[in-house]
């Protein structure tokens, strides 16, 4: 579903250039459950921005569900985008002028769904993430657990073949963050390929696979089975 | 799609209260005083639109170049013009004069007597040139004999109340009885010549006193022409040298220099301000047109202005939302079309308030002008059209910016850490649509500083004549001048009064300008105008002498055979001693004696600061006296002394009405319609700075609320607050002072342009300049520091929250 070559990510600034990702390459199955770990400043995020295709690599090639996206303008991109993936952020990123109906519908209306499918639609992610009862609360309205199951189900709601995950929980306290792991692997077991940014090794336990960067490089990929250990540096 | 566009608009505009008002009060308030400048300007432009020929139609205009008053050009021209013009050139379809009545002081039927300001001998062709409607009477012969007259509806009524067939009565005008031969539809008022009660010419025509009219030698009629086409305008005035030449010079003598040429009847209302002798009952000016145009525009301008630069500061909060939305599938034309259907929103609210503002701002301002503005949805297609043109103008100026600035956002910066508009080519926009901003502001105060010294200037400048405490009545005939001794001693009689004196007209001249020949081998000739005085009318009204004396009563040849003349004349004439001087002949003056100079007044204003005090002759001569004057102490009971006199004349002259003209009313009206379009200028200045002051007030708000932060943490650290005041207090003051150092040389030359057409002006000053400047730094200062004084008294624990 996902191959990377040399994927490699330079920021510049005036004065200085910093190298965010440097020749990462790596391969993820349909139906996997990655983490991604590392300290602050590894370039997890950046990763999954390129993964999640809202940025582009600076060299390096990237296949997503076949194609080679890495030269994709910002319309491609928000084509598959908004067909394929889901994200789910450390902050929730919901709109806090829209309420939790309205939030998780958006995914739906930029897809151009009719009315009534949308209707559909929503229901059944908000009942699966058990938030129907909310729905014409505005996140500031929710805690923080509740706000994360919203931007779980809007992530799901066009049902698409990946979702990123960018820590989750961390802004979470222990009991809302393992409610929304299980979340996550529930949707895994229905066959959602997940990708998870994450500092928490508890929360990288429940996927199958964690990919260790540090300063910009894959240091470790560990298959928790322990089928294999490949250092690939 | 659109309803969450709209929803998420709407809650947004809800969630900042204070900005979205802030936005909707500038766009409102601007869009509100536009609309009334919309409608003066329509209301201007909208003049004689009802003559249906107008496209054909010209008014003949004379440029005469006379000693004296030098080239001026008039639009009274000859009594045979108008025929000749019309045997002579095919292209003239049809020609038409208009004499104002002149000699009909009075109309009356009955015991009813007025004094008809619409009334106007004409030929018959008048009918269908104006297209004049009628009621009654048949429009072909209406006109066509002596002693015809047809009258207005109003007019009708005015007299005849509801009598039914007025067809064929006879009332009379002036001393002479007329047989109504027409009713006519009453005119509109949007136009240059209103009349309400049209004379045959024919009657006057064949007049003793009216022989000058089948003459090339006196100008006193208003000609219009009907052309073929409009474009045959050219080929006429071309050929206007030959057809002079042939007509006016060949049988005239004295004319020394006259042109002629025709003005599109579509322009007199607003490009006449160079014409004189118009003889017209409106005139407006298309240069104050522009210079209202011009600020409705800049106020549109300064609103727009206000409402992108609290977009872009809104920004910073609103990239979140775009960044989320662009994650979730927005692409940028979905998030183009999200904030032009945002400002489109917001736009369409201000104009609902502002034409709710307009409803209430129209009575104020239809008291300041005398008009009759109303807003007209229905029957003004113009204006809807304008609204709708509005709405889409400023939806997509003021929300495109912010709309493609937030759509080019990189989701995953702004979802890191927002954004802010410092610096980047936002920022520098914000920055030059805030100089911009202040522009206009410094622009419009620097005007209206000058503008209100000029005002105050005419207000107060001596005008050598002392328009107080008198009133003047017009006699209802010739005669009553002969007839006025009885009423002038028993008025003398009461102690408040303390003058009476009979003349042309409360500023001591007549209506007639003329050449005046010099008692000399050279024949000097001077176009001066006329004055009719009584041997105590300098001294009533305070006009003082430079040299010579009045004129004395014990003396019997002044009356007649002696003449005063201003200084204007004696300079003009090269005279540094005129006492003794005489001349030929003078209007209005004994003709077997050659009139002599007596005596030198200085120069007053008989007429308004815009033109010059031209040379003028005054001769005692009571019969050609249209009035008295009537001057009554200071310390009297203003109400109760125009009582008595009123009972005084109608005592004397029961057939004349009483329409006193009040001497301290007459001094204003020179300067009121000056005064009146300073005041609607200063409003609309008020609104534009209090636009550009409320916008810096918004977006010093959001600047500094973007600083909560630095603030904060400057506070926790113990550190001073004021270094971010001063400095966000430095940037603005370097906008000001560019926005001066581009606006003050622009305004400058746009304002001596406009104080030109003062005759008697005031000159630009340094102060002006400054003042405007320092006036905008001080509301620029005061807005900072209110806002910065609020921001760092703020928690600073809240202060780091925020972000």
């Amino acid at each position: 579903m996902i191959r990377t070559v040399n994927l490699t990510k330079i920021f510049r600034t005036d004065e200085v250039e910093t190298t965010a990702l440097n020749k990462v390459s790596f391969e993820i199955k349909k139906g996997e459950f990655v983490a991604i770990m590392g300290p602050s400043g590894c370039g997890k995020s950046t990763l999954l921005n390129i993964l999640g295709l809202l940025d582009n690599p600076s060299e390096g090639e990237y296949y997503f569900l076949g194609n080679e996206v890495s030269r994709f303008s910002e319309k491609q991109r928000a084509n598959s985008r908004k067909q394929n993936i889901g994200f789910v952020f450390q902050n929730f990123n919901l709109i806090d002028e829209l309420n939790v109906y309205e939030n998780v519908e958006l995914p739906l209306i930029y897809l151009g769904m009719s009315s009534a499918e949308r209707k559909k639609k929503v229901e059944s992610a908000l009942e699966q993430m058990q938030i129907t009862h909310r729905r014409k609360h505005f996140p500031l309205q929710l805690s923080g657990g509740q706000q994360q199951r919203v931007a779980v189900a809007r992530a799901v709601v066009a049902n698409p073949h990946l979702i990123l995950a960018d820590e989750p929980t961390g802004n979470l306290d222990s009991a809302h963050g393992e409610e929304v792991m299980n979340l996550l692997a529930s949707l895994n077991q229905g066959g959602t390929t997940i990708i998870m940014v994450t500092h928490s090794q508890r929360d990288a336990e429940y996927a199958q696979r964690i990919i260790r960067l540090f300063d910009g490089q894959i240091i470790n990929e560990n298959i928790k089975s322990g089928r294999s250990e490949i250092p690939v540096i | 799609m659109i309803s969450n566009f709209l929803t998420t608009a709407v809650r947004s505009l809800l969630r900042q209260k204070y900005y979205a008002l802030i936005n909707l009060i500038g766009l409102s308030v601007g869009i509100a005083a536009f609309l009334l400048i919309v409608l003066y300007v329509q209301h201007e432009t909208g003049f004689d639109k009802h003559l249906r020929k107008r496209d054909n139609l010209f008014r003949v205009v004379e440029i005469q170049n006379e000693p004296g008053v030098g080239e001026q050009h008039v639009a009274i021209t000859m009594g045979p013009l108008a025929g000749a013009l019309k045997a002579d050139f095919p292209q003239v379809v049809n020609a038409v004069r208009f004499m104002p009545g002149f000699d009909i002081q009075v109309v009356s039927l009955g015991n009813k007597n007025f004094r008809e300001r619409g009334l106007y001998y004409t030929d018959p062709s008048v009918i269908g040139m104006f297209n004049i409607e009628f009621l009654q009477g048949n429009p072909a012969t209406a006109l066509s004999t002596p002693m015809s007259v047809v009258l207005s509806e109003k007019t009708v009524e005015k007299y005849f109340g509801s009598t039914p067939n007025v067809l064929g009565k006879s009332m009379m005008l002036g001393k002479r009885s007329f047989v109504i031969t027409g009713i006519m539809k009453d005119q509109p008022m949007q136009t240059h010549l209103f009349f309400d009660i049209l004379v045959s010419i024919s009657s006057v025509e064949n007049q003793a006193d009216f022989e000058w009219m089948k003459g090339w030698g006196s100008n006193s009629l208003i000609t219009y022409i009907e052309l073929d086409q409009s474009e045959s305008r050219q080929i006429i005035e071309e050929k206007f040298p030959e057809f002079l030449r042939k007509n006016v010079f060949s049988k005239e003598e004295g004319w020394e220099f006259l042109e002629m040429y025709l003005q599109p009847l579509d322009e007199v209302y607003l490009e006449s301000q160079h014409i004189k002798f118009q003889n017209v009952s409106a005139a407006g000016d298309i240069n104050l047109v522009i210079v209202f145009i011009v600020i409705a525009v800049l106020i549109l301008l300064v609103a727009c202005v206000n409402f992108i630069n609290i977009s872009i500061a809104r920004s910073v909060k609103r990239a979140r939302e775009v960044g989320i939305r662009k994650v979730l599938g927005a692409d940028r034309l979905s998030l183009v079309y999200q904030f032009i259907s945002e400002s489109l929103l917001l736009t369409l609210l201000a104009i609902f308030i502002a034409v709710g503002l307009v409803e209430l701002a129209l009575p104020e301002m239809n008291k300041l002008l005398a008009t009759d503005f109303h807003i007209d949805f229905r029957g003004n297609w113009i204006f809807n059209a304008g609204l709708f043109l509005i709405l889409i103008i400023i939806s997509l100026a003021a929300g495109s910016y912010p709309a493609f600035y937030l759509s080019r956002f990189q989701p995953v910066k702004v979802l890191k850490g927002g954004s802010s508009i410092k610096g980047s080519s936002a920022g520098y926009l914000s920055k030059g649509l805030v100089v911009f901003q202040f522009m206009i502001s410094v622009g419009l105060m620097f005007s209206v500083l000058v503008i209100n010294d000029q005002v105050d200037y005419m207000k107060n400048k001596d005008l050598g004549i002392i328009y107080r405490d008198a009133i003047f009545v017009f006699f209802g005939d010739d005669d009553d001048a002969g007839k006025s001794e009885p009423l002038r001693n028993e008025l003398l009689k009461d102690s408040r009064i303390r003058t009476v004196s009979g003349c042309s007209f409360l500023n001591g001249v007549s209506g007639s300008q003329g050449p005046v020949f010099v008692d000399d081998s050279a024949r000097t000739k001077l176009t001066m105008r006329f004055g009719y005085v009584d041997y105590n009318f300098f001294e009533a009204m305070g006009v003082k002498f430079v040299a010579g004396r009045n004129f004395d009563r014990k003396i019997a040849s002044d009356k007649g055979g002696s003449v005063i003349i201003n200084q204007a004349a004696a300079r003009k004439l090269g005279w540094d001693n005129p006492l003794g001087m005489k001349f030929k002949t003078v209007m209005g003056a004994d003709t077997t004696v050659k009139p002599e100079v007596i005596g030198v007044i200085n120069d007053y204003h008989y007429f308004s600061m815009r033109s010059l005090i031209e040379p003028a002759i005054y001769v005692w001569n009571p019969e050609m006296f249209r009035g008295l004057l009537i001057g009554y102490y200071a310390e009297s009971d203003k109400q109760s002394v125009r009582k008595y006199i009123e009972d005084k004349w109608i005592d004397h002259f029961p057939d004349t009405p009483f329409q006193p003209v009040v001497a301290d009313d007459f001094a204003a009206e020179s300067y009121k319609n000056d005064q009146k379009l300073f005041s609607l200028f200063v409003y609309f200045t008020t609104i534009s700075v209090l636009l550009s002051v409320l916008g810096l007030f918004g977006l010093t708000s959001l600047l500094i609320e973007q600083k909560t932060r630095i603030i904060g943490i400057r506070r926790v650290l113990g550190g001073p607050v004021w270094k971010i005041t001063s400095q966000l207090i430095h940037d603005y003051m370097l906008l000001v002072l560019i926005a001066g150092a581009i606006a003050l040389p622009l305004t400058y030359y746009f304002l001596e342009q406009q104080l030109r057409q003062f005759a008697y002006r005031i000159d630009i000053n340094a102060f002006h300049m400054i003042s405007a400047v320092v006036i905008l730094t001080l509301i620029a200062f005061f807005t900072i520091i209110f806002k910065a004084y609020r921001a760092a008294g703020a928690n600073p624990v809240k202060a780091l929250k925020y972000e």
